[in-house]
């Protein structure tokens, strides 16, 4: 089946479904790069090059979402690997460079999401995608590359860390 | 519980939505870079398939030029007028060898003394 709007090298993808998902898709973009909007906006844009350019070939084996989610994922990895051993360099040489960076990437900052931030990154990770993005805890270990099992095991440990630091928070407010 | 989990997501939904902000760029705009983007990178792609190919068709000319496989000859009159010598190719080499079953040499025998010596 090819829609009348699909991708020329990607004939299982269409325009309009990825104009569908395109809010989830940047907002998950978002978190992957410290809420910065501009990396954000570039990561996706070049989320939809792999597609338009065949490099990431959707071939129908699990949703649309979770195979976008995955090439953010990936790119996201990908640059700030190469990222992190260029800042590496940096910092052997000067140590106020890697201080000056991570003032400039502030995250969001409001009570509950500075919990999810405090989480472990797959915790924090797996509570996003299945809260915020709508997906399955099948669907998010997919998007992760880790098993059912284990996103189930994150997605518990997550909740449980979220609950008691809210918890405690509240507790010390008032 | 999942009262609560529902109670967690609504709270995590807003504190995103809070956080995030209303910055978020439009399919459209995002759509139309992405393909400029891709167009760029194909046009790379052919400029560097096209130099590939020229500089390719380039080093095959210049070997067919240089290189000459044909037999060269001894002349005579060279070898005459020089005490160097190099052996000739491979393909100057008789295609007929010597086979010892097949063409017996013909011995000769003599007895008659010559100068001192056997013959």
């Amino acid at each position: 089946m090819r829609d009348s709007d699909a991708l020329e090298n990607n004939p299982h993808v269409s325009r309009s479904a990825l104009e569908a998902i395109h809010g989830q898709v940047y907002g998950w973009a978002l978190s992957r790069c410290d809420f910065d909007h501009a990396t954000a906006e570039d990561l996706m844009q070049q989320a939809y090059v792999e597609l338009l350019s065949g490099s990431a070939r959707f071939d129908n084996k699990s949703t649309l979402k979770t195979f976008v989610f995955s090439v953010v994922q990936n790119l996201a990895r990908s640059r700030f690997r190469r990222l992190s051993s260029r800042l590496r360099i940096v910092k052997q040489y000067r140590q106020e460079t890697v201080n000056d960076a991570a003032q400039l990437t502030e995250p969001v900052d409001n009570g509950v999401w500075r919990a999810v931030r405090a989480l472990p990154a797959r915790q924090r990770d797996i509570i996003e995608l299945v809260f915020c993005r709508e997906l399955t805890i099948e669907q998010a270990a997919a998007v992760m590359g880790v098993s059912t099992g284990t996103g189930r095991v994150h997605y518990d440990r997550a909740k449980k860390a979220l609950r008691s630091r809210l918890r405690d928070w509240s507790e010390e407010d008032s | 519980m999942m009262e609560s989990d529902d109670k967690l997501r609504e709270q995590l939904k807003r504190a995103w939505r809070r956080g995030a902000g209303d910055r978020r760029p439009t399919f459209e705009s995002s759509w139309q870079l992405a393909q400029g983007r891709y167009a760029a990178a194909r046009r790379r792609y052919r400029r560097f398939a096209s130099v590939a190919a020229i500089t390719a068709a380039i080093v095959v000319g210049l070997n067919a030029l240089t290189s000459k496989d044909e037999p060269t000859y001894i002349e005579v009159a060279d070898l005459l007028e020089s005490t160097y010598w190099s052996a000739p190719s491979d393909v100057l080499l008789p295609h007929r060898e010597f086979d010892i079953y097949q063409d017996m040499p013909v011995l000769f025998e003599s007895t008659k003394p010559a100068g001192g010596a056997l013959l």
